[in-house]
């Protein structure tokens, strides 16, 4: 019953969606000034139809209807409440669902929300925005139909892997998907503007916002998701430039840099085909990371979610796209003149845009390497974070200067700069971090360098932030992305030089001592839970230095279904550092393999990218209430 | 004045660095490789047999004296590059080494040219 109602409910979308573009091509005709009172009210109902649509999965999770194939395969009646829903979107069929309704709704916002801009831009960029939506109407009817039906009915279902079980992966894809799908406003509206060769500040006026809202969601959502990989996966990193993570931080960066140059072209009125270049190749770039996870062509943790037929559909609508857009691009590109001076906010702007080119290219190039090497000379490479790091790292420690000095430069022209004051602070940063190798420890060169830059970042900014609050202006927004980009760097860089890492094996009431810690295995107990049983160790960590104990509890779950076997981390945070405990039985023997980890400032790198984000809000908020 | 300063806290700095003694760390050697039978995980992530035995076989050269980069050749022979997650410096991944700084030196380019054609007008 649920799944005719979707079904139905999914074939009167893609009606609407095309009965919309057929009204929008016949209002263009139009004199009026304003768009037709019928295209709000269909957008409205396009809306409503594809939120009942969703809830209707969600109906079909709550009350474990095993007769639509994607519950079937995806839930259990015995999971809790909380991971019924939100195993709605934890599948490719519902998240590729989810996508189609923040599309539609998004659509929808836009045309509320552009009433001061050309009626022909709008018009236009809602039919693009419908095409995208139609595409994935399709793709979800004809190939990934969350509704499908299996007959005869299962009584049970086969229940939703236990590592997706989790409160941070239950708000992980909708926080990505809002920026993926964000992109797809300016997607529509750059072709949109190329079309009909709108004017390049009104254009960055009508799709900033909507570039802040992607870009700050998506920096949540990655957060969440490198949460949960600290958590569950049991192997205390939080990034482990996966191709999955590097999916999703790919648009980050080519979002990060439209942010600075959207800033430029309404200002003033420069770089309007480099924007828009990076509106068309933000969403291109979001949709190749949907086709990279959902294909399962790479080798990574997340290749529960792959079917190479769904592949090869995202592949033909994203070459299509790729070719629409060079296409029109090359037909309306003109040459136009850059009056720029290099000592000039336009210039650091552009040293923005060129440093996260240059992140894009090395992380899409090593997320696709191992492909072309497999394909063409048949050699398997691995590309992990040796690599990134190595390519990266040094070129981070230039960024953060130019990243501490660009903010305060003029626009046009700068006149002068406070060279005394840079030295100052440089010398600060280099006394500050000598400190730190004084008191604990000494650690490699390049690690100098990078906790030097990112301290003269934090440094600057707090500068700014001083000089801000002398002149009683509220924009801080930018200092606060800034500030806690500086703090992100600095935190991973001592995390990384100061973290402690133990593997060793136990028996229950064994103690293992190193430096100033003792860990001992205390207990071992075998309880049930509503959906599985668990080993539970009970651990004693013992810090001699300052008389500190912590008692850890990690687990090894068995789950029946599916039957799995996962192994729960015991983590204790606090302010200074994580305690890390994972443990796993060794076969044949009563030992068990530890792995203690001490992981310092673990809570402050969630915090900084909490605050990277605020930033974007802070500035979303400021220009909602300038506008109304 | 101030520069002698600054020189003077690098150097510094760079002989804190050179105090360190040089003993290879084996955690970190198993972070680089790959668990051959794994899911996306490293030697020091997976629990599985396989690593186990690769954390052995890597404990043991290094109690042989080895160097890092002679473990890492010595599991490249024998697993194949698969097993390494910095890929060597060779004909095939000549691309994936140079591009990015490719990338890096010609935006750099590009900008410089952008003001050499301002100053020309």
């Amino acid at each position: 019953m649920l799944s005719n109602i979707g079904n139905t409910l999914l074939f009167l979308n893609i009606l609407l969606g095309i009965s919309l573009i057929y009204f929008l091509f016949q209002d263009l005709g139009n004199k009026g000034k304003l768009i037709s009172k019928n295209i709000y009210h269909i957008c409205l109902f396009q809306s409503t139809l594809i939120i009942i649509c969703f809830f209707t999965l969600i109906a079909a999770f709550v009350v474990s209807d095993f007769s639509i194939i994607t519950v079937y395969q995806n839930s259990h009646s015995l999971k809790p409440f909380f991971y019924k829903i939100s195993g709605t979107w934890g599948n490719h069929e519902g998240s590729l669902l989810l996508w189609a309704i923040i599309l539609t709704i998004f659509s929808y916002f836009f045309l509320l929300y552009s009433k001061s801009h050309l009626r022909d831009y709008r018009i236009y960029s809602l039919i693009v925005q419908n095409i995208l939506i139609l595409g994935f109407l399709f793709f979800l009817l004809f190939n990934s139909n969350p509704f499908s039906v299996i007959l005869p009915v299962p009584q049970e279902g086969l229940g939703l892997n236990p590592i997706l079980q989790d409160p941070a992966l239950a708000i992980h894809p909708p926080l990505l998907y809002i920026g993926f799908v964000g992109s797809s406003i300016y997607f529509s509206a750059a072709i949109s503007s190329l079309l009909i060769n709108y004017d390049g500040r009104l254009f960055a006026k009508s799709i900033k916002n909507w570039v802040l809202i992607s870009w700050s969601f998506q920096t949540l959502g990655i957060l969440a998701g490198s949460i949960w990989a600290y958590y569950e996966l049991g192997w205390g990193g939080f990034w482990f430039w996966d191709p999955v993570e590097n999916a999703s931080l790919l648009p980050w960066f080519a979002m990060t840099a439209l942010l600075h140059s959207l800033m430029v072209l309404e200002k003033r009125n420069l770089f309007y085909f480099w924007v828009i270049i990076l509106c068309l190749l933000t969403f291109i770039l979001s949709v190749t990371g949907t086709f990279l996870v959902r294909s399962g062509i790479l080798n990574s943790v997340h290749t529960f979610a792959n079917d190479p037929s769904r592949g090869l559909y995202i592949l033909v609508f994203l070459s299509l796209m790729i070719f629409a857009s060079v296409i029109l691009l090359f037909n309306k590109f003109k040459k136009s003149n850059y009056n720029l001076n290099p000592n000039s906010k336009e210039t650091f702007i552009l040293v923005n845009n060129w440093f996260m080119i240059f992140y894009l290219i090395t992380v899409l190039l090593g997320t696709i390497y191992p492909i072309f090497t497999e394909v063409l000379t048949d050699y398997k490479v691995s590309v992990g974070p040796p690599f990134y790091n190595s390519v990266i790292i040094p070129i981070v420690i230039l960024f953060l200067f130019f990243m501490s000095l660009g903010p305060q430069t003029q626009w046009i022209k700068n006149n002068s700069y406070n060279l005394n004051l840079m030295i100052k602070i440089l010398i600060a940063s280099i006394l500050i971090n000598f400190a730190i190798i004084f008191l604990f420890k000494s650690y490699s060169l390049i690690s100098n360098f990078i906790i030097i830059s990112a301290l003269f970042l934090i440094i600057y900014s707090l500068r700014d932030l001083y000089n801000l609050f002398k002149k009683k202006k509220i924009d801080a927004s930018r200092i606060v992305s800034h500030f806690a980009f500086g703090a992100l760097v600095l935190f991973i860089g001592l995390n990384h030089n100061f973290s402690l890492e133990k593997d060793f094996n136990l028996k229950k009431g064994e103690k293992r001592e190193f430096e100033n810690y003792s860990v001992k295995f205390n207990n071992l107990q075998l309880e049930e839970f509503k959906n599985y049983k668990a080993v539970i160790g009970e651990f004693e960590i013992n810090n001699s230095q300052n008389n500190l104990s912590r008692t850890l509890y990690p687990e090894i779950r068995i789950y029946q279904s599916p039957s799995t076997i996962t192994y729960e981390a015991s983590i204790r945070s606090g302010l200074l550092k994580d305690y890390y405990i994972t443990m796993s039985n060794i076969d044949r023997s009563d030992y068990y393999n530890i792995k203690f980890q001490k992981k310092p400032f673990m809570i402050w790198i969630w915090i900084s990218v909490i605050f990277i984000s605020l930033g974007g809000f802070l500035r979303l908020f400021k220009n909602a209430k300038k506008n109304y | 004045m101030k520069l002698k300063i600054i020189i003077y806290l690098i150097l510094l700095n760079f002989n804190i660095v050179n105090a360190e003694t040089n003993s290879i760390d084996s955690n970190n050697i198993f972070k680089n490789l790959r668990c051959l039978i794994c899911q996306g995980q490293s030697v020091a992530d997976s629990n599985s047999e396989f690593a186990q035995t690769i954390k052995l076989v890597v404990k043991d050269q290094i109690k042989n004296g080895k160097s890092e980069s002679e473990i890492y050749d010595f599991l490249v022979e024998k697993y194949g590059e698969w097993i390494v997650y910095k890929p060597p410096f060779n004909k095939v991944n000549l691309l994936l080494w140079l591009l990015p700084y490719l990338a890096f030196v010609s935006g750099g380019v590009i900008i410089f040219l952008l003001f050499k054609k301002r100053f020309n007008n």
